[in-house]
């Protein structure tokens, strides 16, 4: 179980010092990879069991209603770049573009929009959720009531197709994608600007339909509708819009729903164990999953043995604990299903900060929902174990820093990068630096990241390696059967340079693993 | 510390075997406490539950965004009722229909409930009735219930008339106040009156006089403004 016992038994270096020979790879990309880069031995490997739903990457998301990978070339019309695109050098779409259609949205909820606004149609990415009546559920701008008839047109739309014994997928037309997800009893419909995929949009799609779910039950949802098709669901909704606004937002800045992966606090691996000790010590009878969160970063997670947890319900999770400020005070009791996990019933989720004005917080989900002093009871062992122990003072020294600066990494052309271990479901990246700052440019920069993700999983012609140059960063990325890496250049850097850059940050990743990744989960 | 609790609990409780078992430690707030009770803030979302728990709390009013609670919010505080440390565990629950199986859950253990509605929602007022008959069907029969009409200070946004809630609360026998978690008008005076009622049920002596919480309230309660009966 001792963690060298891993570095051991992984022959991570191969015998020239190189990771990954890229021209060889690019030879024989059918080959197996280079040991060290398949499945299991990549650097934030899990050692003996995983946390979470084994996922490869989000195909299980969309393998329902999606069609087995056609071998045969899809149409090019969906590539703006026009370019057929394999590994090698390529251009970014311009720059100019991209400013030109940012809009920059407030904090709050743009409700009051006119929709027959220029600015409401320039919006980079509407979400509409409808019945099957084509009752207005949710729009992620502007009223349901004043989109009726737009939700009208799209129901029929949907109607249209089926009667035809089809199926439709998606509408490109002006530069915009429009994207349907039919999930019986909803309909939703993804209208985008952005550089994703089609695919890409319905996996956003999937996870606001799992939103949906997960304050409901599938059980009642279909139960509602069988019983009253033409059911106003937002009365059972009232005030959960904001949980799915903020959902959005999420989608678009963090790149763990874009990697269907978690990240990590940043912890040495003596701290984190003691953490994890005291929250398996501090169990219950109905006690599932036990989560410590520090804002959006896993500290540690302890599952019920056999019991997996699935990284979206855990998003769903983390997304419920950010848009609620009213955990922040009491001790929080509410009901959640977790829909990756079952889709027929609720959880109950204990959710408390561990202490006023901290940013831990813990979440304990039971299957009884008259558990409450329980779990109350746990937290408060947890907490008293957990004082009596210097690694608390570490916590919360790591709190002060719950991200790194890439500049530890060493390569002074790498400004940022996405590294996601597959079997983990775990993921690394530094801060954004000083050019990514701002809110615009974080996003513009998710929205590369999402561009390559897109490019790499196409569902006709998946890439392995793709290298990018644009106008204000070079990026580059590559994926083998053991991970993801998504890395950032200065535009100044060459090829070369990001090609030998991966040796050194997969070196530099391995050398610290324990540190970010969660190694050796626990269970109760 | 504790012994001089104590003994004011003596002077309070004729019982003397249940002194002890009186005597525990809050975990959460590291306060003692004499006695603890259950109270639960119920009605209709948006009529300002949380806000009104939040001012009772910590003196403040949430300004800004309507953040609907998630479930249920659980909050201590402890209030000082003749001398005795009252311990208040107050059960926040989300308005939402959504909601209501989960809040039906923890009913019976309340030992006080405090119904609020908003004086500017007519659907919030009507919905009071429906309420009342969930309470009677879910908590437990001897269970402390207050009627509030809370933002009385939005005066020009005001549909529902003081009398009118007056009416309903005579109607259904329960005591009525209007509030306001923004100003604090009346707020500590709620959850004040339940802990005092409770507390007289828990160590009332034989020969002394019945705690009439209705009569209380009537002699402590602040009007809404002058404005109030416009």
């Amino acid at each position: 179980m001792a963690a060298d016992v891993h570095n051991k038994a992984v022959p991570w270096e191969t015998a020239n010092g190189s990771l990954a020979p890229v021209e060889r790879l690019r030879q024989d990309r059918c080959d197996s990879p280079t040991p060290g880069l398949v499945e299991g031995t990549e650097p934030g490997a899990g050692q003996d069991s995983h946390m979470f739903v084994h996922a490869q990457s989000f195909e299980d998301l969309t393998a329902d209603g999606d069609d087995t990978r056609a071998e045969a070339a899809g149409s090019e019309n969906t590539s703006r770049l026009g370019e057929p695109a394999d590994e090698g050098a390529q251009g970014l779409p311009s720059e100019e573009e991209q400013v030109e259609e940012k809009e920059s949205h407030p904090g709050s909820r743009a409700k009051e929009e006119d929709v027959t606004s220029e600015a409401w149609r320039r919006h980079r990415k509407h979400v509409f959720v409808l019945s099957e009546a084509g009752k207005p559920i949710y729009s992620r701008y502007g009223t349901e009531e004043a989109l009726s008839s737009t939700m009208g047109v799209m129901m029929a739309l949907v109607s249209f197709v089926e009667a035809e014994k089809n199926i439709i997928r998606s509408i490109h037309a002006d530069g915009y994608k429009v994207v349907f997800l039919r999930k019986s009893p909803l309909v939703l419909v993804g209208v985008a600007q952005t550089l994703q995929s089609e695919r890409d949009l319905s996996r956003e799609l999937h996870y606001i339909y799992y939103q949906i779910i997960s304050l409901l039950t599938l059980t009642q949802l279909n139960h509602i509708f069988q019983h009253k098709q033409n059911y106003d669901l937002r009365r059972l909704l009232a005030g959960s819009e904001h949980l799915t606004d903020n959902l959005l937002k999420l989608l678009d800045r963090d790149p763990g729903l874009l990697l269907s992966a978690v990240t990590c606090l940043p912890l040495s691996s003596s701290v984190r164990d003691v953490i994890s000790s005291s929250l398996q010590a501090a169990k219950a009878k109905n006690l599932v999953f036990s989560i410590l969160l520090a804002g959006s970063h896993l500290v540690t997670l302890v599952r019920k043995k056999d019991q997996y947890l699935h990284h979206m319900d855990l998003h769903l999770l983390f997304n419920l604990v950010g848009s609620s400020s009213s955990f922040r005070e009491g001790e929080g009791w509410t009901p959640i299903c977790l829909p990756k996990f079952n889709t027929a019933g609720f959880f109950h989720a204990h959710i408390s900060y561990l202490e006023p004005g901290t940013d831990l917080c813990l979440i304990l989900v039971s299957t009884d929902r008259e558990d409450f002093f329980n779990l109350s009871d746990c937290k408060h062992r947890f907490l008293e174990r957990l004082r009596r122990r210097t690694a608390y003072q570490a916590l919360q020294e790591a709190l002060k820093n719950p991200s790194y600066s890439v500049s530890q990494v060493g390569i002074p052309e790498l400004r940022h990068f996405l590294y996601k271990s597959k079997s983990s479901g775990l993921y690394t990246s530094p801060e954004f630096p000083v050019p990514y700052q701002s809110e615009e440019e974080q996003e513009r920069i998710m929205e590369l990241y999402q561009y390559l993700h897109s490019r790499i999983h196409h569902p006709t012609r998946p890439l392995r390696f793709i290298y990018c140059c644009g106008e204000s960063e070079n990026l580059l990325a590559w994926v083998t059967s053991g991970f993801e890496l998504y890395l950032c250049f200065s535009p100044l850097g060459t090829k070369a340079l990001a090609v030998s850059a991966i040796n050194k940050l997969l070196k530099w990743i391995r050398k610290e693993e324990d540190r970010l990744f969660i190694l050796s989960p626990q269970t109760y | 510390m504790s012994a001089r609790r104590a003994s004011a609990l003596r002077e309070d409780s004729s019982s003397s075997s249940d002194e002890k078992q009186f005597l525990q430690r809050c975990p959460s707030t590291n306060e003692y406490f004499d006695i603890a009770f259950k109270v639960m803030l119920l009605g209709d979302s948006a009529v300002g539950k949380t806000c009104f728990l939040v001012q009772f709390k910590d003196g403040a009013f949430l300004a800004g965004n309507f953040i609907a609670t998630v479930g249920i919010d659980f909050r201590n505080k402890v209030v000082t009722v003749d001398n005795l440390k009252v311990k208040l565990q107050i059960w926040d629950t989300a308005g939402q229909e959504r909601f209501r199986s989960v809040t039906h859950a923890y009913y019976r253990d309340a030992q006080a409930l405090l119904l609020l509605y908003d004086i500017t929602s007519k659907s919030s007022f009507d919905n009071i009735r429906a309420w009342l008959t969930e309470i009677h069907e879910y908590a437990q029969k001897d269970v402390v219930i207050m009627l509030l009409g809370n933002k009385s200070d939005m005066v020009h946004e005001r549909v529902i008339k003081q009398e009118e809630g007056q009416k309903l609360a005579r109607e259904y026998g329960v005591p009525f106040m209007e509030t306001s978690a923004k100003t604090g008008v009346n707020v500590e005076l709620a959850f004040l009156a339940v802990a005092k009622e409770l507390k007289q049920r828990v160590s009332q002596q034989p020969n002394e006089p019945k705690f009439q919480i209705h009569e209380y309230i009537e002699s402590q309660k602040q009007k809404s403004g002058c404005c109030g009966f416009m």
